[in-house]
């Protein structure tokens, strides 16, 4: 009697056990229908919101405020007297934030030409897999930089237009896995004045850019424009501008360390205006210094 | 929102178009000083001076010179006048003399002419 009781309260406990987990099975089948499919959109394809010296597809999110010092320093060329161009900098002070998760806007003062500039950049695709299948992230860039050099001739009539110049870019990225991205950017600069009627106004280009991991922390970074109609500027052959550097992560803060042969860190200026070759050694160190600040709550 | 959000892009992307853009150029803008480069009336202060102040000052001026210019001043006519010959080198970037402006591209070729030509007229201080 004793024994049966035990038996068949043994039974009874295992048929709750069983139902129990039958229970379960059909809560779980509730939830993944409930659960729709969802997007996985892919983050960090670049470090910073620069390749090098060209803008990449990231952006500042809102509520973030990214403090940029960025130099070069003169030619590496000009020898132990010049400290290897260490005693001559070229800055750039940047302010860059967030307004919409889909919009980025800055502004910039940089010693190369006293020029101020402003920039808006803006995602149109971004990159996803799982229910909606993206291959690639789309942003568009546009600028406006403003010469504020004195007028080389006082004298004549001077316009305020001749001053300004400006850019456009469709940049097109691909992460294509965790240790290398791609980037490429067709660009268009528009220059309101130029010297003579055999320089274009218009520039057309079109950039390359790619990051390689190299660990946790650091990684390689490679940016080239291919000018398509580029002369010469104020007298001096123009060359295509080619950056190679590193990407430094610390927290807060990405340290770009940079060797390229142009001196300006705006697209106005190293797109059709880099005098530097790399073959005769006019190669300008320098970096990009990002602190970026959260107002977030 | 969604359409507020198009709006705004819309502005963003015209904007800098509607705004003032020409296609100009100083050959075609101002003929006159491109063809003709003054070449006669070349004085210190008339020519030389301006020159250098609008495009050597920012380190060479007295008071920038010793941190920025490698003690190499500018401003007074002594100086210029001791330092001529280098600062014809530098600015025509020949010899051993270090490219000026720095970084950037070469003076205006009339610049640098009417500079040869204040050296060959004896660097008179008129």
């Amino acid at each position: 009697m004793h024994l049966n009781m035990k038996r068949s309260l043994i039974s009874f406990l295992f048929s709750i056990l069983s139902l129990l987990a039958l229970a379960q099975d059909d809560l779980m089948n509730m939830l993944n229908q409930d659960a729709k499919p969802e997007i996985n959109y892919t983050s960090a394809t670049f470090k910073s919101t620069r390749i090098m010296n060209g803008h990449s597809i990231e952006r500042m999110p809102p509520g973030q405020l990214d403090f940029r010092i960025s130099h070069r320093f003169g030619r590496i060329n000009s020898g132990a007297y010049e400290f290897f161009g260490l005693d001559q900098a070229n800055i750039r002070l940047g302010l860059e934030t967030g307004i919409f998760n889909w919009l980025m806007v800055g502004i910039g003062r940089g010693t190369y030409e006293k020029t101020f500039d402003g920039f808006a950049k803006f995602t149109v695709l971004r990159q996803s897999t799982g229910a909606k299948v993206m291959p690639v992230s789309v942003s568009f860039f546009s600028s406006i930089a403003v010469n504020s050099l004195k007028w080389a001739d006082p004298e004549r009539t001077n316009y305020f237009s001749s001053r300004l110049s400006y850019v456009s870019q469709i940049l097109i990225a691909r992460k294509f896995s965790q240790s290398f991205s791609f980037q490429i950017t067709p660009s268009y600069v528009h220059r309101n004045l130029v010297e003579t009627e055999l320089d274009p106004n218009d520039l057309w280009a079109i950039g390359a850019g790619g990051r390689l991991k190299l660990s946790k922390r650091i990684s390689f970074n490679a940016e080239y424009y291919y000018v398509a109609n580029a002369t010469t500027y104020l007298g001096q052959e123009v060359y295509n501008p080619l950056s190679v550097g590193f990407d430094i992560e610390t927290g807060g803060h990405v340290f770009q360390l940079i060797f390229t042969n142009s001196v300006a860190m705006i697209e106005k200026g190293f797109i059709g205006e880099t005098t530097g070759s790399w073959g005769k050694g006019d190669i300008h160190f320098g970096f990009n210094l990002s602190r970026v600040f959260s107002f977030k709550k | 929102m969604k359409q507020l959000k198009v709006l705004f892009a819309v502005i963003i992307i015209i904007l800098p178009f509607c705004k003032a853009c020409y296609y100009d150029s100083e050959e075609a803008l101002y003929p006159s000083t491109i063809s003709s480069c003054d070449t006669t009336s070349v004085t210190f202060s008339g020519k030389i001076a301006p020159m250098l102040a609008n495009n050597c000052y920012s380190c060479h001026s007295n008071a920038t010179a010793a941190g920025f210019g490698a003690g190499i001043r500018l401003e007074d006519y002594a100086d210029v006048k001791a330092r001529a010959t280098s600062v014809q080198g530098a600015i025509k970037h020949t010899g051993s003399y270090s490219p000026m402006p720095k970084n950037g591209g070469k003076l205006k070729s009339c610049l640098i002419t009417q500079f040869d030509i204040w050296i060959r007229i004896g660097m008179p201080n008129n």
